[in-house]
């Protein structure tokens, strides 16, 4: 019971092993017995050791766990399990039901799940790091999958970018190593109150959050994110904007809370920085004609909107980052699959050149339409709920909530542009029917709705926090998404309709390598002299 | 426009420089040498290996390594899919002029080979005695293979052929890893008892090195082979 954990790494790995070996249409589906085994085994570790997470804690080979290599859990770990194990579900029966399914896809892509949930279960700096590295290598094999000139070129950028964040981790862990002896996660945060008023930590830090930084895609260090989430396949760019970013946002929690006797004062840097990122994303997404484009713009303003959350020292607002975290991994993966189908129907990716999808496909317009009410924070939907909880967090400080205000204003105003696509007559037939995708998509949008109504069992039952004080029939709630929308239809009308200067110019900005990582140093450096000089 | 650049360049990384050298001088008293300590005293007498190296990514750390060995399978996966245009290229020739290749180096090549290859077992085998293991190992033992098309040209390589050795070999650590599970209630280590013999403990060690360095070695061929023909 207690290598659970393992078996959720090793068998998606082995079964990927298995595909690649056989190359055989049959055996793809073994994918799929996988995916049902992992589910039910998560599932069954959930109950066996919900309430008792002190006990999931065991070390490989039963070595003194200062030596050896531990994993454990807590509901944080496992509940993102959770997500991870649905997401693979969608995404997998997204691209069974496109027919080609290609077994290098296959292999890839359960590798990756494997890697992923080593990601999250492992209680040691370097397993980390190993696992960070495999992920980065899987992740630029899928965005180059298809071998086109600009999927490669944004393939390799991501793996460049990536392994410089990569290795100023790995730098910090070796500070942490030379320090406390050990890498395990438990031990150095018992250890902490030690230690952590030591130059040598705080500089730790910093190259960890700086590696953190890229990862997740914050302010100075996006420019791989809408390259890479832009180009790829619409599965991947699905599990990439919905789970993969995410990943960096976990390691920031995780780290965090290692170090959290050592009392940093971080929060206003990084709500500078995530507001920052979420101003920054959606002035570029308003820019964007490319609708994947616009898409991934708004991972980047929606991780600015995490981040905000994620480092407050109120409570509720931090579990209104960790429950964002979620909810906008199952929007984005929902709008991120329905414009794939759209795409893959109309041809092009253009905004303004597909007209008439709610004629030509009402069911999967019809889940479009959930998805971006619920990105915009529409009442009864989930983006609703963790918005609002951050908004009632900070709603005391001037400048954050209507930086806040601001973000959501955009938001509606670039969904509003989206939703162009749905108007105008039948210009083609659809003449298949896919039914897995459909179904994926369904169940995405129904998964949405329930988060977003249901909201206070869930989260009392997997975070034990009390959300009854978010109600959502209140005139006021509705009020304001309208004032929102009303308020960025007339922003749509009156000034990115006319795409005048500087919107073209916005979107046509772009950071070559060298200057970002120039950026990268530089963020270093700011933050050096935030955490370690002042 | 780029000097001022490089000016900024190296203004940041000097910053960066002066904080690392000054966090450096911390170390004289911070440095905790408990792991460093850890392996001294117990290595050889837990994990068998005189090669503390080997006692760290074969028994301590081995969780590591199997992602250290798949980093590499991935990598070798992802050139082979990405290189790949064509079914019928795939089984293609390798094509070193034989005429620009001076006779000297052919007739070396075919001294040097046995004697690389030897060389590659050998620390290969010997991993957990001298410095030495698996991926160092199976670096040479591919340096050896890859003499091979310097004596002869022609040489043709079933790349498909060797990527699926290579999966098995992976599949085969994994599961010989896992022996431990049913030997001693743990995942990752040796699946000898605690208390058996060094030279019972080695039989696992010497297994794995071969397994990991034939794993290193088809990787690298792999590799190299399908650069060499996109060279072409």
């Amino acid at each position: 019971m207690i290598f659970i954990p393992v078996y959720l790494v090793i068998i998606p790995i082995f079964a990927s092993l298995v595909i690649y070996i056989f190359k055989n249409k049959h055996m793809n589906y073994l994918a799929l017995l996988a995916q049902a085994v992992v589910t039910v085994l998560a599932i069954v570790y959930y109950q066996h050791f919900s309430g008792n997470f002190e006990a999931t804690m065991f070390v490989f080979g039963g070595w003194d766990d200062r030596i050896g290599i531990s994993m454990s859990n807590d509901a944080l770990s496992l509940s993102f399990v959770f997500l991870t194990v649905f997401t693979w579900w969608m995404v997998l029966l997204y691209t069974f039901d496109k027919g080609n399914t290609n077994h290098n896809f296959i292999f890839f892509l359960l590798f990756l799940e494997g890697v992923f949930f080593g990601i999250l279960m492992t209680n040691d700096l370097f397993n980390m790091f190993v696992f960070l590295e495999l992920a980065a290598i899987l992740v630029t094999i899928l965005i180059a999958f298809n071998k086109a000139g600009n999927s490669f070129r944004a393939g390799i950028y991501y793996l460049l970018v990536n392994t410089a964040g990569v290795l100023t981790f790995l730098i910090g862990i070796i500070l942490i190593y030379f320090t406390f002896g050990t890498i395990n996660i438990n031990v150095i945060t018992n250890l902490m109150p030690l230690y952590g008023d030591e130059l040598i930590i705080k500089f730790a830090y910093v190259l960890l959050m700086s590696g953190i930084a890229v990862k997740s895609a914050l302010f100075p260090v996006f420019t791989w994110l809408p390259h890479a989430h832009g180009v790829a396949q619409s599965a991947i760019s699905a599990l990439l904007s919905g789970l993969i970013v995410k990943g960096g946002l976990y390691l920031f929690i995780r780290i965090n809370q290692m170090y959290a006797a050592a009392n940093y004062d971080y929060y206003a840097f990084f709500f500078v920085l995530g507001a920052l990122t979420a101003i920054v994303g959606v002035m570029f997404a308003l820019s964007q004609k490319d609708m994947k484009q616009i898409l991934a713009y708004h991972t980047v303003s929606q991780i600015g909107i995490m981040m905000m959350g994620l480092s407050s020292q109120d409570v509720n607002v931090y579990y209104g980052g960790v429950l964002h975290i979620f909810n906008h991994a199952l929007f984005k993966s929902l709008l991120f699959l329905g414009a794939g189908v759209i795409i893959k129907v109309y041809r092009t990716k253009k905004v303004n050149e597909i007209r008439g999808v709610f004629k030509t496909m009402p069911w999967v317009s019809i889940f479009m339409i959930v998805g971006m009410l619920s990105i915009t924070g529409a009442p009864l939907f989930n983006g609703f709920i963790s918005k609002s909880i951050i908004k009632y967090g900070i709603q005391d400080s001037g400048i954050k909530y209507w930086t806040l205000f601001i973000i959501n204003i955009g938001t509606a105003t670039s969904f509003i542009k989206m939703s162009q696509i749905f108007f105008g007559p039948q210009s083609l037939s659809y003449p298949m029917q896919r039914k897995l995708q459909n179904f994926a998509l369904m169940s995405i949008a129904f998964g949405c709705i329930i988060l977003g109504n249901f909201y206070i069992p869930i989260n009392q039952g997997f975070f034990g926090i009390d959300l009854s004080y978010i109600h959502i029939f209140e005139f006021a709630k509705f009020f304001d998404y309208f004032l929102t929308l009303a308020i960025g239809y007339l922003f749509y009308y009156f000034i990115i309709s006319k795409d005048k200067p500087p919107i073209p110019n916005i979107r046509n900005f772009s950071i070559s390598f060298e200057a970002s990582n120039i950026i990268f140093i530089a963020l270093i450096v700011v933050m050096t002299i935030y955490f370690v000089l002042l | 426009m780029s000097v001022s650049k490089n000016i900024i360049l190296f203004a940041l990384l000097s910053v960066l420089l002066i904080v690392f050298m000054l966090a450096m001088q911390d170390l004289d008293v911070l440095y905790n040498s408990y792991g460093r300590d850890y392996y001294l005293l117990y290595g050889l007498e837990e994990t068998g290996s005189r090669n503390l190296v080997s006692a760290i990514y074969l028994d301590y750390r081995l969780f590591d390594s199997l992602f250290e060995a798949g980093i590499l399978l991935i990598a070798v996966s992802g050139i082979i899919w990405i290189s790949k245009h064509d079914i019928e290229e795939k089984n293609a020739k390798f094509m070193i002029d034989k005429y620009k290749t001076p006779d000297l180096f052919v007739t070396f090549s075919r001294l040097v080979y046995p004697l690389m290859l030897t060389f590659g077992f050998y620390v290969i085998i010997n991993g957990h005695l001298s410095p030495g293991g698996g991926f160092q190992g199976g670096a040479i033992v591919a340096t050896a293979i890859l003499i091979l098309y310097y004596i002869d040209s022609e040489r043709e390589t079933n790349i498909g052929l060797i990527v699926t050795i290579e999966k098995y070999i992976f599949m085969t650590i994994i599961v010989l890893a896992s022996i431990s599970l049913f030997t001693r209630g743990t995942f990752f280590t040796n699946f000898m008892p605690l208390d058996a013999s060094l030279q019972m403990k080695s039989i696992y060690l010497v297994l794995l090195n071969l397994l990991i360095g034939f794993k290193v070695a088809l990787g690298l061929w792999t590799i190299f082979t399908a650069f060499l023909k996109e060279g072409r």
